[in-house]
């Protein structure tokens, strides 16, 4: 009798500990790598057959993206800036007018300085490649002759889906939201398949719908000199989070580091900021925000974000300190032993 | 046989202290810089076993270029070096948190970090 | 007339029992812990084994005997570490003192030992936490303190009951 009850209590025992384990079933959590870029995805309550025609949308998506919009191998986009140099009017592709027709918008409402029109300059720095180039840095003479042309997107007139280069200067690169694009693509074939709470996360940029059972998806944002976590937020029914930093493709020579995020207006990488971290609605937009406001800097970047209706910005500095608009401040949470020094903007 | 060494009483202080223990566990270490308690290493299509974040070791992993080295300490991983041209896995420092997914892609080497539940569904970088 | 000091046998027990327990936790002091605050808590059988046998008010002369001379003999007296052993030991009595209002056969040697622990763990760690070090990083430390509490207080408590049962 006695001996029965023991061996119940050493049951007890050792199974109590489990009682603190969470109901992990419904969490679906996957890594896709397809065409050289790293797609997380989690997807809460989304039932076996959601989840295999999820991998398989994002496949499609990241195998469109890789070759219709490819900078620099042949694709319909390199067709594309050839016909807008060559200066005859002709018909754009239908995969790519949507593209096109946003990124203009984008342009304008940036003040030029989201700027898909440089791609000769971001060649030039050596950034259309699979492998980051080793430096020396272009020649200013160089530069200054890309520059001279101030090749925009407004060099493109468009009627219907007619197209007409009026700058032999322009060469498109959507590299700078992309990324972004695609996510919400793939987002909406996802919210198709009846799918209500996901987070797409494409190499560290990403759009979450739905929430995460009782509670809201939660985000952590990595430090950007890479000692872990900085900073998390809880993201509402549909939102993205999008990150430019200069640590994501760049080069160090002689001591100087040039990245990808290229100043149109000066043609070289735009200076004194390390990352800028931005949460809006629509991932084409926060993508290109978040570039547009690495460019505007520390001190332009209140204006550009209310031009862009962007309601919250993060921005670190090249000397650590973070810069943030109220509404920003109130949603994030710091998750670093010491607090860093904040620097509050205007509302926006 | 221990079976009169212990009264009822003591039969339920034992399953209520040994209960509280979780919960301690749950309550205190979400404090923790990072929950991981282990790195699940996929080279190429391969998973390698996973190694604990509980003790400090520096290890090789072959990868399609070379080898990629890897340290672990203070239940945290992170790249040391490796053969790519990019350095990102290596830029991109410490690793703690479950959940949390870094590769060196031109290698083929992947870490993925488990542990209990995480405090963070995904990351932004 | 003259007062004298007479003592009576409770008193020697009392003493046995304190010395007893003064030299395990003196020998024990030299062992290195993990962790601070970590230590196997033997001594802690001799004042189980004193709650069995003669009761609580035994019991806490000899723990507080054992901290105060302790304390005196190794020469923390008042420093941080006796302010923590004894409100180690006050919250172990506290809780033992509630525990023996426990209807029926209440506890035995091992819950007794068990509870002693756990509460003189929390109480140490409470007085560290806001007395001395009030970072979050050492809360990081309190479950595993406590699952060491819990250890050896069933480790001593074992120990104590197996005494107890050979010799009676």
């Amino acid at each position: 009798m006695r001996l029965q009850q023991n061996r119940i209590l050493l049951l007890v025992i050792l199974l109590l500990p489990l009682g603190g384990c969470s109901r992990q079933e419904q969490l679906h959590h996957a890594q896709l790598f397809s065409f050289g870029t790293l797609v997380d995805v989690s997807l809460w309550g989304a039932s076996p057959s959601q989840i295999e025609h999820a991998e398989q949308v994002i496949h499609e998506e990241l195998r469109t993206m890789h070759h219709v919009w490819h900078a620099w191998q042949p694709s319909p986009l390199t067709d594309i800036n050839r016909k807008l140099q060559e200066g005859t009017e002709f018909t754009c592709p239908p995969e790519l007018l949507p593209l096109i027709v946003q990124a203009k918008d984008l342009y304008r409402r940036s003040g030029g300085l989201f700027n898909p029109a440089i791609g000769r300059l971001v060649a030039l720095w050596g950034f259309h490649g699979d492998s980051p180039p080793q430096g020396p840095p272009p020649r200013p003479e160089a530069i200054r002759k890309l520059l001279a042309s101030k090749p925009g997107m407004d060099d493109i007139t468009l009627h219907g889906s007619r197209l007409l280069g009026t700058n032999s200067a322009v060469q498109l690169d959507f590299g700078a939201f992309a990324k972004g694009y695609a996510v919400d693509r793939i987002i909406d074939k996802l919210m198709r398949l009846g799918i209500k709470n996901v987070i797409v996360n494409a190499g560290g940029d990403l759009r979450a719908i739905g929430h995460h059972g009782e509670r809201p998806w939660r985000i952590g944002i990595r430090n950007p000199r890479g000692q872990g976590v900085l900073a998390s937020i809880e993201l509402g029914e549909d939102e993205s989070v999008f990150t430019s930093g200069d640590y994501e493709r760049f080069y160090d020579y002689k001591g100087t580091r040039y990245h990808h995020i290229i100043d149109p207006r000066t043609g070289y990488p735009a200076r004194g900021v390390t990352s800028v971290t931005v949460i809006h609605d629509n991932a084409a937009e926060a993508d290109a925000a978040a570039t547009a406001l690495f460019v505007a800097g520390p001190e332009k970047w209140p204006t550009v974000a209310r031009q862009l209706g962007i309601k919250y910005v993060m921005l670190v500095d090249d000397k650590g300190k973070i810069h943030m608009n109220p509404a920003m401040a109130e949603r994030i949470r710091f998750e670093t032993a010491d607090r860093p020094e904040v620097v509050l903007s205007e509302r926006l | 046989m221990n079976s009169t060494l212990l009264t009822r009483a003591d039969r339920l202080a034992i399953i209520a202290c040994v209960a509280l223990l979780p919960w301690l566990y749950a309550s205190f270490w979400n404090n923790a810089t990072g929950t991981g308690e282990e790195v699940h290493i996929v080279v190429g299509g391969r998973e390698l076993p996973p190694i604990s974040l509980t003790e400090e070791q520096t290890l090789t992993v072959q990868g399609s270029l070379g080898p990629s080295i890897l340290e672990i300490a203070d239940n945290r991983v992170r790249f040391i070096s490796s053969p790519c041209q990019g350095k990102q896995c290596i830029y991109s420092g410490w690793h703690s948190h479950a959940g949390e997914f870094v590769a060196c892609l031109p290698n083929r080497i992947a870490l993925q970090i488990t542990g209990r539940e995480s405090r963070f569904d995904t990351f932004n970088y | 007339m003259d007062r004298t000091l007479v003592s009576t046998a409770e008193d020697h027990r009392i003493a046995l029992l304190a010395a007893l327990a003064i030299t395990i936790h003196i020998a024990e002091s030299v062992l290195p812990t993990p962790l601070p605050g970590i230590k196997p808590g033997l001594a802690n059988i001799i004042t189980i084994a004193t709650l069995c046998l003669y009761g609580l008010r035994t019991a806490a002369w000899v723990l507080m005997l054992r901290v105060l001379a302790g304390s005196l003999l190794l020469g923390t007296f008042l420093s941080p570490t006796f302010a923590l052993s004894f409100s180690g030991a006050t919250a172990s009595l506290l809780v033992l003192s509630l525990a023996r209002l426990v209807p029926g056969k209440g506890f035995g040697a091992v819950g007794y030992s068990l509870l002693a622990a756990v509460a003189h763990m929390a109480g140490q760690f409470t007085v560290a936490y806001w007395l001395f070090i009030p970072h979050p990083a050492l809360l990081h430390l309190f479950p595993v303190l406590m699952t060491a509490a819990v250890l050896f207080g069933l480790v001593s408590g074992i120990i104590v009951a197996t005494m107890l049962k050979r010799f009676q």
